[in-house]
């Protein structure tokens, strides 16, 4: 992916770029907001990361502001030290589409990037997601693996629908914990494993193909590719 | 006191430091109370001026209209002695009353047609007095004097004229002492108020400086002083103690403050010292790159310990500070509880817990849905934490009296100790029992924080056995209007089969 990033600290700046390049992706950089402005207008990304302090009390959520208003729908993280839900709640209200505080984990940042970057699309008219002989049919709320129907809880359900949106990106712990259940903090997250654990139980155990993999250091993967 | 001098707010005071002169006038009327009072006088004078005049002349008018009637019915008379005895007879009528009147009561004249007069008290017959009938009221010369007299005049037949009237003047004392009476007590009534004014002035500006020495001590850091507040309940008491209220609150919270800062400097000193000689032993030590990066990776996990401990810390610094309170929406408190069991279950079969749910009553209430959910979690955690294997967690949430809401977490657990209980909210506490448990003893103190934000408490009591921690809530809503919301009973207890677990 082309992936700009507006970010002032030089080491967060070498640390990111790093890492994303290392993933196959391109990254444009920015060190202030009228470079990051001027970049995000002028070129097509796939993705903008958008530190919200930026030299000259330039705050990062008035860019993303103007770049809406613009008509410019490219989707921004978030980058903030600022770590309050209220300000999670600003930041999203001006037009960024998720938000990360400092300091994050380079695997958290990577996971989240991919899931705005390649947004899988989903129409209205869609009824069904499917990965490998995995069925899941939304309207009835029943998913199938082959020729089992396997019942499945209501958390469950989203639990394996949210990765299943996903599939083939690797999906964080603090990612599932925000969209499956809600939470904004961060309880003991190793009861999301168990969690995952009881749901592969129903989906892989006794089927021939693992389709939850769990990424090491990083978070959970529903593909249909063998690692 | 030349400490209070220095201050730029105190130093403006009412005190003999400003010269005399209109500006301490100005000031001085600025005051509250003097204008207050000043204002009630200015009504006083208004009420009474306008309430005296109108009365008076009115009064005037009327008593006006009875002294003509009285000349009329005089002149009358005199018409009916001349009829009786002519003109002659009526002259020595004139004549006698004339000389029985000590001064002037009445102003008599007979005239002839051609007005020359012939019997009366004055003497001629008074200019500019129009030639019809009637009532006028004109300056005549009587005895030499200059006199403004009311006049009837009366045509006898014949030609003959008469004059009856009377001095007004005569009368005026009886309205100088009118005005002279209205004027002393406008006068008092000023006197009065201005004086009483001052006098409020002065008792207020005693207690308000008295008010202000106290807040000059506090204010150069000495929390502890109170402002004097008698108890006499009129609004500065009012003030004094809501004052005296906060300054507690703010003591109260300097001191936790210095209490969290010692906490804080001891026990994250104790994992960062750890990570320094895991770092430094690597350095030290470079062993192979794979147990290197190993122990790289337990450093960064360490460093994610000490930064979810800043977090949690700022978190409670926000909540202590009640900066969520604006924040309050509607919450389903027995939604936000179901959720979290439902959560923790599979994490307590794994253990062989049983963790169950309970509500009772409607529960919706004020406040912030992230900080009840996070506290709830968080007593949850605790109970899945420290029960061993085949207990029972139970939650529950109910609506209490008044506008109370109850959450209870309750195990059949270990439990604490009645000695430690006062101590286990306390932040960094963590008990003896629960060495080698991870956390860092923050989450009963993040909960009580949340109850407290929500104008509640956090309550832990004996199970017998185990632990019951309740937080009660007020819901902001009052008794009556619980919404119950259908049907939710408890969530499935889905322990295994094997488990014998205590319902």
């Amino acid at each position: 992916m082309k992936i700009l990033l507006v970010e002032d600290n030089e080491r967060v700046r070498k640390f990111v770029t790093k890492g994303l390049q290392e993933a196959g992706h391109t990254v444009d950089l920015a060190d202030n907001g009228r470079d990051g402005l001027f970049l995000a207008a002028s070129e097509r990304y796939e993705v903008i990361v958008m530190d919200r302090m930026l030299p000259g009390d330039i705050d990062g959520l008035a860019i993303i502001e103007a770049l809406r208003k613009a008509g410019n729908r490219t989707p921004i993280l978030i980058l903030s030290a600022l770590s309050d839900v209220d300000e999670r709640i600003k930041g999203l209200r001006s037009g960024g589409d998720d938000y990360l505080t400092k300091p994050f984990a380079f695997g958290e940042l990577l996971a989240r990037l991919d899931a705005l970057g390649r947004r899988v699309q989903v129409d209205g008219a869609q009824t069904a997601l499917q990965v490998d002989d995995l069925r899941m049919d939304l309207l009835g709320r029943k998913v199938v693996r082959g020729t089992r129907t396997i019942p499945l809880q209501p958390r469950e359900f989203k639990l394996l629908e949210y990765l299943m949106r996903h599939a083939g990106q690797v999906v964080t712990r603090t990612m599932l914990l925000e969209n499956v259940w809600d939470y904004h903090f961060d309880p003991q997250t190793n009861v999301v494993d168990v969690h995952i654990s009881k749901l592969r139980q129903k989906i892989d155990a006794e089927f021939e193909r693992p389709l939850l993999k769990t990424v090491r250091n990083a978070g959970y993967m529903i593909t249909a590719e063998s690692r | 006191m030349s400490d209070l001098s220095t201050l730029p707010e105190l130093a403006g005071g009412a005190h003999a430091r400003s010269s005399l002169g209109w500006p301490r006038v100005a000031r001085v009327i600025r005051s509250s109370a003097v204008a207050l009072a000043l204002g009630y006088v200015l009504f006083g004078c208004a009420a009474l001026v306008l309430f005296a005049v109108p009365l008076r002349y009115a009064w005037q008018a009327s008593v006006e209209d009875v002294r003509i009637e009285l000349l009329r019915e005089d002149s009358q008379r005199f018409a009916e002695v001349f009829r009786l005895r002519g003109p002659d007879g009526l002259a020595a009528f004139i004549g006698e009353r004339v000389g029985m009147q000590i001064a002037g009561e009445r102003i008599l004249l007979l005239a002839d047609a051609h007005l020359k007069p012939l019997a009366g008290n004055l003497s001629a017959w008074p200019e500019g007095l129009p030639a019809q009938p009637g009532t006028y009221t004109l300056p005549v010369n009587l005895g030499g004097q200059r006199a403004l007299s009311t006049l009837v005049r009366t045509t006898l037949p014949g030609g003959y004229n008469l004059l009856v009237g009377r001095d007004v003047e005569r009368f005026t004392s009886i309205e100088h002492w009118f005005w002279l009476g209205l004027a002393g007590a406008l006068a008092v009534l000023s006197v009065a108020g201005v004086l009483g004014a001052l006098l409020i002035r002065r008792a207020l500006l005693t207690r308000i400086h008295s008010i202000q020495r106290t807040a000059a001590a506090i204010m150069q850091g000495d929390l502890s002083h109170r402002l004097p507040a008698r108890r006499h309940g009129d609004e500065l008491d009012t003030l004094a103690q809501t004052i005296n209220r906060m300054l507690e609150q703010i003591e109260q919270l300097v001191h936790g403050i210095a209490n969290v800062s010692n906490s804080i400097a001891h026990d994250l000193r104790t994992p960062l010292a750890e990570l320094r000689s895991r770092l430094e032993e690597l350095s030290l030590t470079r062993p192979a790159p794979s147990e290197t990066f190993a122990e790289i990776e337990a450093a960064v996990s360490d460093v994610d310990s000490v930064i979810r401990m800043f977090n949690a810390l700022l978190r409670l610094a926000e909540i202590d500070a009640g900066m969520r309170r604006s924040e309050f929406v509607e919450v389903d408190v027995a939604d936000l509880a179901a959720k979290a069991v439902e959560f923790y279950l599979p994490a307590a079969e794994l253990k062989n817990l049983s963790l169950s749910f309970r509500e009772r009553g409607g529960v919706l209430m004020r406040g912030d849905r992230l900080l009840l959910a996070q506290a709830i979690n968080n007593l949850i955690d605790n109970a899945l934490k420290y029960v061993p294997e085949g207990g029972a967690i139970r939650v529950e949430v109910q609506r209490g009296s008044g506008d109370a809401i109850a959450i209870a977490v309750s195990d059949n657990g270990p439990g604490i100790p009645d000695a430690e209980k006062p101590k286990a909210a306390q932040r960094f506490y963590r008990g003896d029992s629960s060495r080698g448990t991870p956390g860092v003893g923050l989450g009963l103190s993040l909960v009580e924080a949340i109850a407290k934000l929500h104008g509640g408490t956090l309550a832990l009591a004996d199970n017998h056995p185990g632990l019951s921690a309740q937080m009660i809530l007020r819901s902001g809503t009052p008794e009556g209007e619980p919404r119950a919301v259908s049907g939710r009973t408890a969530v499935a207890s889905t322990a295994r089969p094997a488990t014998a677990s205590i319902g």
